[in-house]
């Protein structure tokens, strides 16, 4: 099993972008105007996870 | 479809980079992934009363509240208070940012902008490595959409730059992770804005209550990304909101994230693109206000846009005299309040205390965070070594006024 990735959760995002502009490896994008992790491109430095205000992406499986 | 210029993000620096490309004879379309202009705001609505001497949005129904001054709240709660009667000049407004939005949209149709909505932009559109427009995700159907310039306004979360060969992520200790809400149910005893600061109040931030009304107010918290645990920034604010008495019988009418960038200069410019607003990270790195930049740099975009469509030049060379202008004025007072940014995180909560206790019968003489600095620099010589290269700054600011 590799290391977890990071994981939106939709019904928590409120699409301020923030997760966008840090991510180092530009795995995350807006699908249907909600952040969305593209697991291939997903380093699991867990930046994205710390910075989000509402809490709202976690790892996938735990970091 | 084939225009001179296509401008990805319809905020305030895409619609007045569109409008003044188009008022200087560009064929514009500006696209807009949201399906409402201005709607959600993400934003705290406060802003300088510069705004005015930009003279871009008609009528008053974009604002809220004037304001009468602001004042800023130290850890132990000493309070510094600047104020528009001491200063004798005028601080500002809050906005409605939908209607502050839609109305600079409104000015860009005027000048012949075309706009279509629920419209993401999905890459660039390249020949032999140069940029010939976007690829774009309208209502689920992919469209090519030809352009001579891409204009990248696209917001903290720009991919246009990225694409483009610019590096535009943001290190965590240059982004304010922020969320606020408008809460209603209160009473706003005069048209102050109110900032708190302390590294348990908002580490490497403020808080800040900023009323709309009589009875509501923006309540709202950034902290720097670089000290945010996960869901941190809500939490704060929740707990500031449990612990003040004002809001005791407040109710929110509405809750948003957010994030600003507060960060140094960045290149703006590339054969056949531009990038304004917050994706050209167009902010002032201490109170993470960015409108009257947005209005500056997007005229200034757009009169180059203009010349360049004219002599068919979009070479980076060409565009450069964008960068170059913006750098000069906007740019000069980002890299100096980037400097401040970075001594006071430095700071400790009593440093800051000492500070606002030195300062609370201080007549100000600017209402800025210029005045502010000077104010602090007056009072505290020693500052001065630390503070030193930025006012070297600020000089060559003044020598060109």
């Amino acid at each position: 099993m590799g290391k977890p990735k990071a994981k939106v959760d939709k019904k928590k995002c409120l699409a301020c972008g923030g997760c966008i502009s840090v991510c180092p490896h530009d795995a995350i994008s807006w699908i249907g105007n909600k952040a969305f992790v593209d697991d291939e491109k997903c380093i699991s430095c867990a930046i994205c996870i710390r910075i989000c205000p509402v809490g709202a992406i976690s790892g996938d499986g735990g970091f | 479809m084939k225009y001179d210029v296509v401008v990805v993000g319809s905020g305030p620096a895409g619609s007045v980079t569109a409008r003044f490309a188009a008022e200087n004879g560009a064929k514009v379309l500006m696209i807009e992934r949201r399906q409402e202009i201005g709607t959600p705001v993400l934003c705290g609505e406060g802003v300088s009363r510069k705004i005015d001497d930009w003279d871009m949005l008609e009528g008053d129904r974009w604002i809220a509240g004037r304001m009468d001054g602001a004042r800023i709240y130290s850890p132990d709660q000493t309070c510094v208070t600047l104020s528009a009667d001491q200063a004798g000049n005028e601080t500002g407004y809050v906005v409605y940012r939908d209607i502050f939005d839609r109305e600079l949209a409104r000015r860009a149709v005027k000048a012949g902008v075309t706009i279509m909505m629920n419209a993401q932009a999905t890459g660039l559109l390249k020949e032999k490595g140069k940029i010939k427009g976007i690829t774009v995700n309208h209502f689920d159907e992919e469209l090519e959409v030809k352009a001579d310039i891409v204009v990248g306004a696209d917001g903290v979360e720009s991919k246009i730059g990225y694409w483009g060969g610019i590096d535009t992520t943001l290190k965590p200790k240059d982004l304010e992770t922020c969320a606020q809400y408008t809460l209603t149910g209160i009473d706003c005893k005069d048209a102050y804005c109110d900032f708190y600061l302390g590294r348990k109040i908002a580490p490497g931030g403020y808080i800040w209550v900023f009323p709309k009304g009589k009875d509501s107010a923006n309540v709202g918290i950034g902290i720097l990304a670089s000290l945010s645990e996960a869901g941190m920034a809500r939490k704060l604010l929740d707990d500031f909101i449990k612990k003040d008495l004002r809001f005791k019988n407040a109710e929110p009418v509405r809750f948003l994230a957010g994030a600003v960038p507060v960060a140094m200069p960045i290149e703006t410019v590339r054969d056949n693109l531009i990038l304004v607003g917050d994706a050209a990270r167009h902010v002032d790195p201490i109170t993470g206000g960015g409108l009257t930049h947005c209005l500056e740099a997007g005229k200034i975009a757009g009169e180059v846009i203009g010349k360049a469509v004219k002599t068919k030049n979009f070479s980076q060379d060409f565009l450069m005299e964008y960068e170059t202008r913006w750098k000069e004025t906007v740019g000069r007072k980002i890299k100096r309040n980037y400097m401040v940014k970075e001594i006071l995180l430095g700071m400790e909560d009593k440093t800051f205390n000492m500070l606002a206790d030195s300062l609370k019968e201080y007549n100000f003489e600017e209402l800025s965070t210029l005045g502010l600095i000077k104010a602090l620099v007056t009072k505290h010589p020693t500052l001065l070594m630390k503070l030193k290269p930025l006012l070297k700054v600020s000089k060559e600011e003044r020598k060109d006024k």
